[in-house]
């Protein structure tokens, strides 16, 4: 137990010492974790650049366009007279989109003849585009059914009958767990615990083949009494705490300033962080102990975690993906990391539903660590032989 | 002629020094092919089908079946029964389905008679894209249903087919999402993502040769080679860049396009002129940051952490002007935005680059400040190493 203490405060040492430790484990956490909140702080995309393209200047058109205007991401900033002004000005990046009233459109409505507002959008940004058009066709429906409400009340229907006719089939809708769509609520969390994966792999890939490019490894092997074990479970205490710290800095410190998650799951949270934290490193080891080769490592560990935010499904779902991605997605601790994180954190669920995610993280856990030790082992022994 | 055999020399070495370096070798040969095939497979299909969505069907009669049946029929949706809400909210729980829709008993009966009837979305928006494509189907079906049962309404009622078409739907909605006509998610990221594989494996590349340099004290050797003239060191060293990525760019732009479906609507000269002077400020980019770094692990390791946070925030992802105003800053030093920005109008909207003259001149503003950086942070550099 003392031997591993010892190898647990010597590396801590090492974490505080050495720059390709503590740039990684202590600087860059919470100037990352700080951008990415920051960067959403606004939560919602609103007010987006709007073009009107008006060619019946009536007062419908006049009407519809005032309730665009007070809808969440509409903001009408510039009036085009052509089609090709609208998109000379949507490709100068001037507007988002643009709303289009045919001549007669007025006449047409008021005389049963067919009418059509046209809606465009620049959709090569869909996320803004789909915001507009969302609130765009509300108004627009609202709008139209309106016109048939008027014209049914007008001949004597009830307003109840002509509601039911109008809407038959009224859709209720309760978006459950960020009822705002808020980016900040959704995407922060995603981006901070997919970077935390990151950096404890990127680092654990240094732990065991570092020693030998800081010519530390005899120290460490006297230390450790020649164990392979030793050495993993005292460096995997130093670190796990480290992560713990930043687990403070995520769930004590950034989540509260930027109102972020909430405080009833974060027990669960913490359990499922501290599974990820470890498997983690486990897979870190076991590279660790496989490549002697620093550089290369770390190459493997970058290429191996810098697709996990993609990979994990959290904007584009897995089911989507080719299956050769899925089973891919599978390698890596985060897939079912933020499956599980999702429910507990996202859905507010009790930590049973995330016991299949459990299981897979305990078995990269289960897994990595005794390869690494008997690889890592398999080293010490050999170095013994050779000294 | 001199100026043109230093270039040439330096280059040389520059492709010595790398094939000598494995880690280099990976970061720069073998990366950014994988990548681009690897990211690329993700969005293959290019948008999600099939999203399920479970339907508790208390009425049992005609409608409601039509209904569900309809919302089967979407692209987006498929469909599976659940007996009640409890048991729809426990397949939501597990993840089997992204959210339910409750009809209500009697809603035949409710919508017959006349009396709105009232159906129930619950939506999982722990993820955005498939609550929100879940919601869009929905509501489209259920306004088609309701256009549906006023169509009859006004038949019965002694109105011709085509008067009561025009009064069940007197404005109708004519959305164009241009330049992605399906409003499909790897249309959108594709392109994008293609050119953020191309600036980060030459950033982490370049970054970590110049850092080497400095590791392995190889850096008076280059200034020796370059006369002490320190542009001519940076232009180099990042004429092997130049090549290698413009090749990398036309090979993106040609086979992954292709092999993605992915249109180029734009001017191809003007988009190897943009690419030409992306990849130039690039370079002196590249070459400056990688001169911060003493070692190559470390200038591996730090820049790995510097790529989703400037996809995050050049405006691609998220729109420019709803980024707190100190990142939009930031976004500004970033050769990527007024890249991405003039990139995305040649490519996708077939725009052109005097219809981004602003973008350009960021875009050459950019590239002389790097380069300035990089030439003065190497003079420095040479100055400790003379006085050492």
């Amino acid at each position: 137990m003392n031997t591993i203490f010892k190898i647990t405060f010597r590396e801590w040492k090492r974490i505080f010492s050495l720059p390709a430790h503590y740039w990684v484990l202590i600087v860059i956490p919470p100037l990352l974790f700080f951008l990415y909140a920051y960067i959403y702080e606004k939560q919602k995309a609103e007010k987006l650049p709007v073009a009107i393209f008006d060619e019946d200047h009536s007062a419908i058109s006049r009407q519809l366009i005032f309730l665009m205007e007070q809808t969440e991401s509409i903001h009408f900033t510039t009036t085009v007279n052509s089609y090709k002004e609208l998109q000379t000005n949507m490709r100068e990046g001037k507007i988002m989109a643009a709303v289009y009233f045919p001549q007669g459109l007025e006449r047409n409505i008021k005389s049963r003849n067919p009418a059509t507002v046209g809606f465009y959008t620049n959709a090569s940004f869909m996320v803004t585009a789909k915001l507009m058009y969302k609130d765009a066709a509300n108004v627009l429906i609202a709008g139209g059914l309106g016109v048939v409400l008027q014209k049914l009340e007008k001949k004597g229907m009830p307003a109840d009958k002509a509601m039911a006719l109008i809407q038959p089939i009224k859709l209720i809708t309760y978006p459950l767990y960020n009822p705002q769509f808020n980016y900040q609520e959704y995407l922060v969390p995603g981006l901070i615990t997919v970077a935390m994966q990151m950096i404890i792999i990127l680092i654990g890939v240094l732990l065991l083949n570092y020693e030998w490019k800081t010519n530390t490894i005899h120290e460490l092997m006297l230390i450790a009494n020649g164990s392979a074990s030793n050495i993993i479970i005292g460096k995997l205490i130093a670190h796990l705490a480290i992560a713990w710290l930043n687990f403070i800095l995520i769930a004590g410190i950034i989540f509260p300033i930027f109102e972020i998650g909430n405080s009833e799951g974060m027990f669960s949270f913490f359990v499922l962080y501290t599974l990820l934290a470890i498997a983690c490193l486990g897979v870190g080891f076991l590279l660790s102990s496989i490549f002697a080769d620093v550089m290369l490592c770390t190459d493997i560990a970058i290429f191996y975690t810098s697709p996990a935010f993609v990979f994990s499904g959290y904007t584009f779902p897995r089911w989507a993906m080719p299956w050769y991605d899925q089973y891919y997605a599978q390698i890596m601790p985060y897939a079912p990391f933020l499956d599980a994180f999702i429910k507990v954190n996202n859905m507010q669920l009790p930590l049973r539903y995330a016991q299949p995610e459990m299981l897979k993280l305990l078995c990269f856990i289960i897994i990595t660590y005794p390869l690494a030790i008997i690889f890592f082992q398999k080293k010490c022994n050999q170095l013994y032989r050779t000294a | 002629m001199s100026f043109l055999s230093n270039i040439w020399n330096i280059t040389k070495r520059e492709t010595a020094m790398i094939a000598k370096d494995h880690s280099l070798l990976l970061t720069l040969l073998i990366a950014p092919i994988v990548y681009a095939f690897f990211y690329g497979s993700i969005y293959i299909n290019k948008e999600e089908t099939e999203v399920k969505l479970a339907v508790i069907d208390a009425d049992h009669s005609s409608l409601s079946r039509l209904l569900a049946e309809q919302l089967n029929n979407t692209q987006t949706i498929d469909v599976i029964s659940a007996a009640s809400v409890e048991d729809a909210q426990e397949l939501m729980n597990d993840g089997y389905c992204q959210g339910y829709l409750y009809l209500e008993k009697g809603m035949e009966k409710k919508v017959l008679s006349l009396h709105q009837s009232k159906a129930l979305l619950a939506l999982n928006v722990g993820r955005f894209l498939p609550s929100s494509d879940i919601l869009s189907a929905v509501t489209e079906v259920s306004l088609t249903v309701s256009a549906g049962v006023r169509l009859q309404y006004f038949q019965k009622n002694g109105m011709t087919e085509a008067i009561a078409m025009r009064e069940t739907m007197p404005v109708s909605l004519d959305y164009r999402p241009l330049y992605n006509e399906r409003s499909s998610y790897g249309a959108f990221l594709l392109p994008g993502l293609l050119m953020l594989i191309l600036q980060q494996t030459l950033l982490i590349g370049l970054a970590c040769s110049f850092a080497g340099e400095r590791e392995k004290n190889t850096l008076p050797e280059l200034l020796q080679l370059s006369n002490h003239h320190y542009s001519l060191a940076v232009w180099g060293k990042g004429f092997f860049y130049f090549i290698l990525f413009g090749c990398y760019a036309f090979f993106f732009l040609n086979v992954n396009f292709t092999i993605l479906h992915l249109p180029n609507r734009g001017n191809e000269w003007q988009l190897t002129l943009l690419l030409m002077l992306f990849i130039c400020c690039l370079i002196s980019f590249g070459t400056w940051l990688g001169s911060l770094f003493s070692t190559q692990l470390i200038a591996a390791q730090i820049m790995t952490f510097t790529t989703y946070p400037i996809f995050l925030i050049t405006g691609y992802v998220w729109p420019f002007d709803s980024l707190p105003p100190a990142i939009q800053w930031l976004s500004a030093l970033l050769p990527t935005t007024p890249f991405l920005k003039v990139y995305l109008s040649i490519v996708q909207q077939g725009g052109s680059l005097t219809e981004n003259a602003p973008a350009i001149l960021h875009l050459i503003i950019l590239w002389f400040l790097y380069s300035a950086l990089a030439t003065l942070r190497i003079q420095r550099l040479s100055k400790k190493l003379s006085y050492v």
